[in-house]
């Protein structure tokens, strides 16, 4: 189905293009050699530097070439423009990445192959993550819980941060922008003989704003944050070198949740990694990683009368160190094997207790190519853990090269999400609806709430039709099995000591089972070295088992305002929450040489979704709900290089000037900017 | 033998008769009303300052089908609200604070039905409020995001009233005014909205 507003995004993206390309599109030169595409290498699907191009998972790569090029600042900016990712924001603000229909909870961040932490409503802000010292971004889609263990259910973000090249090198960045958005980052980079370092620094702050004038407060309250990081490589001898890294995080923002409260949010954050990597020979290295990280965040309110209304605080821990082998007994075959320890503490409001968790595991994957057209790759991983029941994780994939230009890939996987703090220990009481909410360890026996677990099945396929135009596609389906809700807990099922007929206690439970299906295509077409066009698209269906029984069974009802409650018939299930069935986006990139100039226009489209349920159907989304309309983004930017070391750019973001002010709250119109880059 | 039949006849006549007489006797026709802002306040739950929760407290407020009003009476009520709950006029107290005794016959079921679809009374569904639950317990459904609270659609409460009469129920809002698209966190809850079908005429099973 092809809806209007997506015609209208086809119509308004080639006008574009022909707009500002139709001379140079006609000059089009074969360009035989396609260097970028072969060099791009992967290390987050196995643990080991791969060619992406050669990979048997779905994954795909955002380049530094890319991000400089379209002056994106956040994290979440660009992985929104990737296909198949959807950036979502959850209620608390945080805005999240959706893969193959998966919520933002089942997707690992890592940085540099080490989680990030702080996930206090259940989402990682993505805004957290300035792109700013990002050499690329690695994006494995499906389970990947063989290699990571818990979060890893639809897929691993891993962010790769610049590493120093040799000389002496610096970098300023400033980019300003609509509602007074500045963005200024400073990097140094040395290499020579033994020692690399360099050293990031980054502010960014915005005055914010807001969609709703009515209300007594904006959308977002003006932010500062800071980034700063470092990275110290030493080269002991040919197959030694340890790797020291560290990033600190800090945020203020007002914090204005009604009409009469006011006060401040305080995040900060840091991050510490210590890699030892010895080679003992051709086949045999170790790693030795240390890795530490804590994430605080802390708001206090104030209302007329009353100075310390509120003061809340989070605040989480991780310690990992973990030692892994990799063994080339040949050319054919590696293997890779780790042992670690995650020690995870939380201290936060609404919390009565401590908690710990503490988490041996072990993994090992063999990858190999036993004839010269397959490569396969087996792996698994088993967690123990001290709250909940231990989990293993097997993983296989396979890649058969069916000839020069096709190769076939298929992949089967099992991911899990382990209970978080909050379903476990939350003891969380809400003063106007008279109703709390308590974590399944307060009232029951622990070690009984199951891990939310998947089984992802992923089938493309890679198409090379010449060499600049490339294709590939990839069938996905995830059968996702004892998915965390809350409910209400009737009185009588609450031990003895809880039961209170006054209030509504709500707990946590396994119940949902749901699963995603689909596919995506992504192309790419490098017309000649000026000229790039790359497209995608994702169709997806996202659906609660239970609902469709439902459904069938004719058991759900909805009413129109006030009108009779009418039956719902099968077709009318529109599916889970805030999942879109169309997702597309199309980029061109266009460079003009001898002008030092090099211009971009992206658009992304998603379509019809719904957040909520409002016709009191039990909950569950059907097609005469309020939907809200799909809608298509576009940003357009343009860079010029003056002489070898300054770069002034321009662009505007939602050229179309897209804002939904009731349902959309991280859209904010169209933002222009400029941006000033030196080099040296 | 003419007569004996004549006689019979002028029975059997009289008989029909009667019977008409007695079908001539209209039933009291029932029809359909909408009851808005039925406030269902209490005091006491959580506190706002200090977390602590103190038991709820507070009057019920109680409906009489009949008279189609609210009323104070502890025995002449059929139905009674405070928050989300709803107890009926029959069985036992369940033991909350201020819960009122159960003095009539009352007794209710949830039909899966909508509110129109509902034109029979099936006297074996009825339950009694006790001290395990109450008959009314699931007519709403919660969405803890939007903190909003929804009358389930294609659900009718069937009640059986305190003198045994009977009645059903299509609860349409829970918040003020009854607006189309509630919001939890503008709209004043407790205030309940309901459409009710009353069937006056003594053990007549249909609305």
């Amino acid at each position: 189905m092809i809806t209007k507003q997506f015609l209208s995004f086809l119509f308004s993206f080639f006008f574009y293009i022909t707009f500002s390309y139709s001379q140079e599109v006609q000059v089009a030169v074969k360009d035989s050699t396609n260097v970028e595409q072969l060099n791009e290498v992967i290390v987050s699907a196995t643990r080991t530097i791969r060619q992406l191009s050669s990979l048997p998972l779905p994954a795909q790569i955002v380049a530094k070439k890319e991000i400089e090029s379209t002056n994106t600042l956040r994290l979440n900016d660009i992985l929104n423009e990737q296909t198949g990712l959807t950036t979502v924001s959850d209620f608390g603000g945080g805005e999240g990445i959706q893969i193959q229909g998966l919520d933002s909870q089942y997707t690992l961040i890592l940085v540099d192959g080490v989680p990030l932490v702080g996930r206090s409503a259940g989402t990682l802000d993505l805004s957290r993550i300035t792109v700013g010292n990002i050499k690329q971004i690695e994006i494995v889609k499906g389970p990947s819980s063989s290699l990571y263990g818990s979060e890893a259910l639809g897929g691993v973000v891993n962010i790769i941060t610049d590493t120093p090249k040799n000389g002496f090198k610096g970098n300023l960045n400033y980019r300003i922008g609509t509602f007074n958005t500045h963005d200024i980052g400073a990097s140094l980079s040395h290499k020579k003989d033994k020692l690399a370092i360099n050293a990031f620094i980054n502010r960014y702050s915005s005055d914010g704003y807001d969609l709703i004038k009515t209300d007594d407060f904006n959308t977002v309250e003006p932010f500062s944050n800071y980034t700063i990081s470092t990275k110290v490589n030493y080269q002991f001898n040919k197959g030694t070198n340890l790797l020291v890294s560290g990033r600190y995080y800090t945020q203020n923002q007002n914090s204005v949740p009604s009409s009469n409260l006011n006060g401040e949010t305080d995040t900060d954050e840091w991050n510490a990694h210590a890699k030892l990597r010895h080679r003992y020979n051709e086949k045999w290295s170790s790693y030795f990683e240390f890795y530490a990280t804590r994430y605080k965040a802390k708001e206090t309110l104030e209302s007329q009368n009353n100075p310390l209304f509120s003061d809340s605080f989070y605040n989480q821990f991780l310690i990992r160190p973990e030692i892994r082998a990799t063994y080339k007994p040949n050319k054919k075959s590696s293997f890779i094997g780790g042992i670690g320890y995650n020690h995870e503490t939380l201290d936060r409001t609404d919390f009565n207790v401590k908690p710990e968790f503490n988490s041996p595991y072990v993994y090992a994957q063999y990858d190999g190519n036993p004839t010269e057209k397959i490569n396969l790759i087996v792996g698994a991983r088993f967690d123990a853990h001290s709250e909940y029941k231990s989990q293993f994780s097997p993983k296989v994939a396979l890649r058969y090269e069916v000839n020069d230009k096709i190769a076939l890939k298929s992949s089967v996987g099992y991911g899990f999400k382990a209970p978080d703090f909050r379903q476990l220990y939350f003891e969380f009481s809400n003063p106007g609806q008279s109703y709390i909410v308590l974590g399944y360890n307060v009232l029951f026996e622990d070690g009984e709430l199951k891990p939310e677990n998947s089984i992802g099945i992923n089938i493309g396929a890679d198409y090379k039709a010449s060499s600049t135009l490339t294709f590939n596609i990839n069938i996905f389906r995830n059968n996702i099995n004892d998915l965390i809700e809350d409910y209400l807990i009737e009185n009588q099922d609450l031990p003895i000591q809880f039961q209170n007929n006054s209030i509504n206690t709500f707990s946590y439970r396994n119940v949902n089972n749901v699963y995603t299906q689909g596919f995506e295509i992504n192309g790419k077409l490098k017309v000649n070295n000026q000229l790039k066009i790359t497209g995608g698209y994702q169709y997806l269906i996202a659906r609660d088992k239970d609902a469709e029984t439902k459904f069938e069974n004719g058991e759900i009802f909805a009413r129109i305002g006030n009108s009779a409650d009418f039956q719902l018939k099968k077709s009318d299930y529109f599916g889970l929450a805030n999942r879109s069935k169309h997702i597309a986006n199309m980029k061109v990139f266009y460079t003009i040489p001898k002008w030092n100039l090099d211009t971009n226009i992206r658009g992304t489209y998603r379509s019809k979704y719904g957040l909520s349920d409002t016709n009191n159907s039990q909950g569950y989304l059907d097609k005469y709900d309020n939907l809200i309309d799909g809608y298509t983004i576009i940003d357009f930017a343009i860079n010029k290089k003056l002489h070898t070391n300054y770069t002034l750019g321009f662009g505007i973001d939602n050229l179309l000037d897209f804002t939904d002010t009731q349902n959309i709250n991280n859209i904010a119109g169209r933002l222009l900017y400029g941006k000033l880059n030196i080099k040296f | 033998m003419k007569t004996i039949k004549l006689l019979l006849l002028a029975v059997l006549f009289i008989g029909f008769a009667s019977c008409d007489d007695d079908d001539d006797i209209q039933l009291i026709e029932v029809s359909s009303e909408t009851v808005v802002n039925l406030h269902a306040t209490y005091s006491g739950g959580i506190n706002q300052q200090t977390g602590m929760s103190t038991p709820i407290s507070g009057e019920f407020t109680k409906y009489n089908f009949a008279t189609g009003m609210t009323t104070t009476s502890t025995t002449e009520w059929d139905i009674a609200f405070r928050g989300l709950d709803i107890i009926i006029n029959g069985g036992t107290s369940s033991g909350l604070t201020d819960e009122p005794a159960r003095t009539g016959v009352g007794a209710a079921y949830i039909a899966s039905m909508p509110f129109a679809n509902v034109t029979d009374v099936d006297t074996s569904l009825f339950v009694e409020d006790s001290a395990t639950g109450f008959a009314i317990d699931s007519w709403y459904d919660y969405d803890p995001i939007a903190r909003l609270i929804s009358a389930t659609a294609g659900k009718t409460l069937v009640i059986k009233t305190n003198d045994g009469k009977y009645a059903k129920v299509r609860i349409i809002s829970y918040y003020k005014d009854a607006p189309a698209t509630p919001d939890a966190f503008m709209d004043e809850s407790r205030y309940y909205t309901f459409d009710f079908v009353y069937q006056p005429n003594d053990g007549v099973l249909t609305f």
